[in-house]
């Protein structure tokens, strides 16, 4: 992860035709970023290339599969059909973000952790933070919620089953840590 | 519970109507593991019930995938493709591309001299396009430069003039007298060692690039036949979807290549750069890391030969080539079948025989299709006795995307026509289908055919245990609801496949597994991590897994074939066992007690006086700072024997059962899957999460394949969904409310601890299930995949004006 207040930019990039370079500045994970970008860049590039955040994945690129998945003020959104001016000034999460400093997994990563709520885990990225923005707008979502925002993105592996059972011990998990035992 | 046939009937609400009649165990749904009788009971292998060993890199985002990899000065490569199903090229000026700031390389025809075609079996495919263009999406050029941007820039300025040809789309087009020869020039092909009953041809036919052929028993018994029924059956084509997309990076020179890439097979890999760029294989290196999904696409070289020849190009700087999800459509897909069956049967519903034409569209390139046409004609008996047999299977030349391996490699064809048959034959003789499967099915133990392998699997048991799960022999005829029943069986393990593997162990007991067992997402480096601990008796988490590369893995045929547990298994647990005997002889040596009586349990030895020495301090005594390691090989291959039809006999059989209830909407043909049951046969579990998420990921598969699935192609032959907008696979809301899976532990299975492979049988009986619900619930038997909407409206129509089939 970069240091907060230093600048990147992609290298070796021309500027495509009619892109302005701009400056841009955001909280990655709860740092501060300041970056020069093209302003046609979209949030995926400027993650995965400029910032280092690898864990973030592409597939389709177009809005689709939801591999790309961030959380953009608390809210999933698709990085790869997001342009990267777009999160000027917001509060961006991705996978990095969940685990603490200390290595220690969220709620989120130890329930797909237990329940096998991946396989190849190219999907996994994007469903965790999916799950993650789920669960701090419905702490207990039921199955047909879960169904309904899992819906949103490809697994092509799993057969969903066990990304569905992972966000319910992960609600139960992120009750237990908040304390609130229902 | 009363049986009504009334239409019109209100129906009692869903989850009423289901509960009294279904499996309590799994009455809410779920997941179980279902011990049968004969399952193994003594290993409770460590680990089994824990999480994978690859859960905290991928919960992390710190998994390295074939994506991720970057080197110094990497270099990005992009292709042109054909806008033409079939076309002469005429010119190609690259003169603007190559003026370009930042473009380093282009490869044409005119900078391949000297490359051979690659394929499996039939060597058909250039590295880009010669002379000719076969399909839409036929890489013309390529293009490395700094950076994709600057790449797709000088694509733009690729002039190609091309000439364009007839072409063919179907197999009827493809076969047709007045049918464009899409090859003119044979291409390099070989046909396998086949044993008794099994043969193939090169190109018996212009646009046929293999055909295999399979008989057994005397033609005569058709004359004992009461009823022959033939029927025909569509099979439609599906694309892999794996999430990760083909991608290679490449340094390479004119005697050295070194590929960084998202393969299921390092070795044939290897093997096959080698011939295609001339150098021994040991100047050529292949690096996997892990892979995002495969499903079969990632067999055979998919990015790499481009991105290679641009590295040689660029002065062996690293080319990175990853395709868009676009190009991962038109680089390889499933193959669609026209299955033509004819059975003959008894009265009384015995079957006696079978004659079965399958035609794959293979696209414009062989790619793996003559190994998917032989196992889909070899399946097409399914798991039925017959007295007779006789199947040909043809790989048809057409002008579209090349059709490869795919999750069930033939084995989905063969099921959908062989299994929808025996539906079409109850129906006819007014017998129950899940009687007539049991009259037919072949019992425990029995021969699939002369000469090969007896079925590993009590196949009736499976079925019970999947039609109990949905109340099957409870329903109720209410409403357009209707149930189904399926069972697939498909050779696994893959044919003549040697698998090797390495342990070692260092002083103080951390022990480093080394075989070139892929991970794309099945849980095959857990399982194999869990042998060598079950083995050694230690902590699964001691074991690492070796990265992949074939200058320092033991050798492995490829990640296929589901034969991970039971090959590749067998390999591992013989290395393990090898070691620990290595330790033990060691260690016995050292206390001067003979080692026959030694246990070593989490690198302790255990001596039979009830004595327990740490082996850290007595390596340390012997070897001091010098340090030491304990390594053993391992090795495993099913024999050959000249008796069995495909070389050797097979090593597993991998079995799926499925039962559905569906209710249709008659006014829109729309099908709701109420309940789904999938099973298959362990054997013994060795990774309970990877064999469930086997199970269910290759239900889902074929959920898809069943109702909506389907590549459609234009009129010039253009795909019409070839993206992820387009192209709908299944999302969780598509996943029926009521889905069971249930992993059986029968315990017959060759691999350790009786262990079988997993991954394709699941998908096997899917579609055939539904198919059958579907006719069970509103009378129309349906004969084309998928099973959308519109056909099933046309079918019911159909069926109500009196059209008969
Ligand atoms: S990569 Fe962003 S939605 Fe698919
Ligand atoms: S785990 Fe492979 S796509 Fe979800």
């Amino acid at each position: 992860m970069s240091d907060p207040d230093t600048e990147t930019s992609v290298a070796g990039a021309p500027a495509p035709r009619g892109a302005l370079d701009i400056s841009i500045e955001f909280s990655l994970n709860g740092e501060k970023q300041n970056c020069r970008i093209d302003s046609n860049a979209v949030l995926l590039d400027v993650l995965r290339e400029n910032l280092g955040c690898r864990g973030v994945r592409g597939s389709c690129e177009r809005g689709v599969c939801g591999a790309c998945t961030v959380l953009v003020d608390d809210v999933p959104v698709a990085s790869c059909s997001t342009f990267a001016f777009a999160v000027d000034g917001a509060s961006v999460e991705t996978v990095e973000g969940l685990a603490a400093a200390d290595g220690t997994l969220s709620p989120q990563q130890r329930a797909f952790a237990e329940c096998g709520g991946y396989q190849c885990g190219f999907c996994t990225s994007g469903m965790l933070m999916l799950t993650t923005g789920l669960l701090r707008r419905e702490p207990r979502p039921d199955r047909g919620t879960i169904r309904d925002w899992i819906s949103s993105n490809t697994c092509r592996c799993t057969g969903y089953e066990m990304i569905m059972e992972s966000v319910e011990r992960a609600a139960e998990l992120t009750a237990a840590q908040d304390g609130d035992r229902v | 519970m009363t049986t009504v046939s009334d239409r019109s009937i209100t129906r009692s609400p869903r989850t009423e109507a289901r509960n009294d009649v279904v499996d309590d165990r799994v009455a809410n749904g779920g997941y179980r593991i279902q011990e049968l009788p004969t399952a193994p009971p003594q290993h409770r292998l460590v680990g089994r019930d824990g999480p994978r060993a690859d859960a905290t890199a991928k919960v992390t985002g710190k998994a390295v995938y074939g994506a991720d990899i970057v080197r110094p000065g990497m270099l990005h490569a992009k292709v042109l493709r054909s806008p033409h199903a079939h076309a002469r090229i005429v010119s190609i000026d690259i003169s603007a591309a190559r003026a370009l700031t930042g473009v380093t390389a282009i490869v044409t025809q005119d900078e391949i001299a000297g490359l051979q075609c690659y394929g499996t079996m039939v060597k058909d495919q250039p590295v880009v396009a010669t002379g000719v263009v076969r399909y839409v999406g036929d890489v013309v050029a390529g293009v490395a430069a700094v950076d994709e941007r600057t790449a797709l820039a000088a694509l733009d300025l690729i002039r190609v003039e091309y000439e364009v040809l007839p072409a063919v789309f179907t197999v009827d087009e493809a076969l047709a007298d007045s049918a464009p020869v899409i090859h003119p020039d044979e291409p390099f092909g070989v046909i396998p060692k086949y044993g008794q009953g099994a043969s193939a041809s090169l190109r018996s036919e212009p646009n046929v690039s293999y055909e295999f052929r399979y008989s057994t028993g005397s033609s005569d018994v058709w004359d004992t036949c009461d009823h022959v029924f033939e029927d025909a059956f569509h099979f439609s084509r599906m694309n892999h979807m794996h999430l990760e997309p083909f991608v290679t990076v490449a340094e390479a020179s004119a005697d050295e290549i070194e590929v960084w890439t998202s393969t299921q097979a390092p070795f044939n890999l290897r093997k096959e750069l080698s011939r295609v760029f001339g150098l021994p294989e040991n100047r050529i290196r292949v690096h996997v890391p892990l892979i995002g999904g495969g499903f079969g696409a990632k067999n055979g070289p998919k990015a790499d030969p481009v991105a290679i020849r641009l590295s040689q190009l660029s002065g062996g700087r690293a080319v990175r080539f990853c395709m868009t999800t676009e190009e991962v459509f038109l680089t390889v897909s499933q193959h669609a079948a026209t299955l033509i069956v004819k059975s003959g049967v008894r009265a009384d519903g015995t079957f006696i025989a079978r004659r079965s034409t399958v035609l794959l569209n293979g696209g414009a390139y062989a790619e793996h299709s003559p190994a998917v046409a032989e196992k889909a004609g070899y399946r097409m008996p399914g798991a039925y006795r017959w007295q007779h047999i006789d199947s040909v299977c043809k790989v048809v030349t057409t002008n579209t995307v090349p059709a490869g391996a795919f999750r069930g490699f033939g084995g989905t064809q063969a099921t959908w026509a062989s299994e929808r048959q025996v539906d079409l034959i109850a129906d006819r003789l007014g017998l129950d289908p899940y009687e007539l499967r049991v009259r037919n099915l072949k019992a425990l133990g029995e021969e699939f055919v002369p000469g090969e392998s007896g079925i590993d699997s009590d196949l009736v048991a499976g079925m019970r245990v999947v039609a109990d799960a949905i109340g099957y022999h409870q329903r109720a005829r209410t409403g357009n609801r209707g149930m189904g029943v399926s069972v697939g069986v498909k050779d696994g393990g893959g044919i003549n496949k040697p698998a090797m593997a390495r342990v070692k162990v260092t002083t103080r007991g951390d022990v480093l597994l080394n075989c070139a067992l892929t991970e794309m997402g099945q849980g095959g480096h857990s399982a194999m991590a869990q042998l060598v601990a079950e083995v050694l008796r230690c902590d699964p988490a001691r074991v690492a897994y070796a990265r992949i590369d074939t200058d320092n893995t033991p050798f492995d045929q490829g990640t296929n074939a589901s034969s991970g547990v039971a090959v590749m298994g067998q390999a591992v647990r013989t290395a393990a066992e090898n070691l620990r005997d290595q330790v033990l002889d060691w260690a016995g040596a050292q206390l001067a007690v003979e080692p026959a009586g030694l246990a070593l349990v989490d690198w302790h030895v255990h001596t039979p006086d009830g004595a327990v020495h740490d082996l850290f301090p007595m390596i340390m005594e012997v070897f001091g700072n010098t340090g030491f390691e304990f390594s053993a090989d391992g090795f495993y291959k099913a024999r050959n024997d000249r008796r069995a039809p495909l070389e050797a006999p097979c090593v597993f059989w991998e079995i799926g059962w499925a039962a559905a209830e569906v209710e249709v909407d008659p006014e829109t043909g729309r099908i709701t899957v109420l309940q789904l049951a999938v099973s298959g046969d362990a054997g013994k579990v060795i990774n309970k999460i990877a064999c469930r998420g086997q199970d269910e990921g290759a239900a889902v598969f074929g959920l898809g394949q069943a109702l909506f699935e389907e590549l459609r192609y234009g009129p010039d032959g253009e795909l019409l969904n070839a993206e992820a907008l387009l192209y709908r696979v299944p999302l969780a809301e598509d996943v029926p409310e009521r889905f069971v899976s249930i992993t059986q532990e029968q315990g017959h299975g060759a691999g350790p601890f009786g262990s079988k492979g997993m991954g394709e049988g699941g998908m096997l009986p899917v579609a055939s299930a539904i198919a059958q619900a579907v006719a069970d619930a509103v009378g129309a038997q349906i004969t084309e995949l998928p099973l959308s909407p519109q056909r099933v409206y046309e079918a019911i129509a159909a069926r109500e004006a009196g059209v008969s089939r």
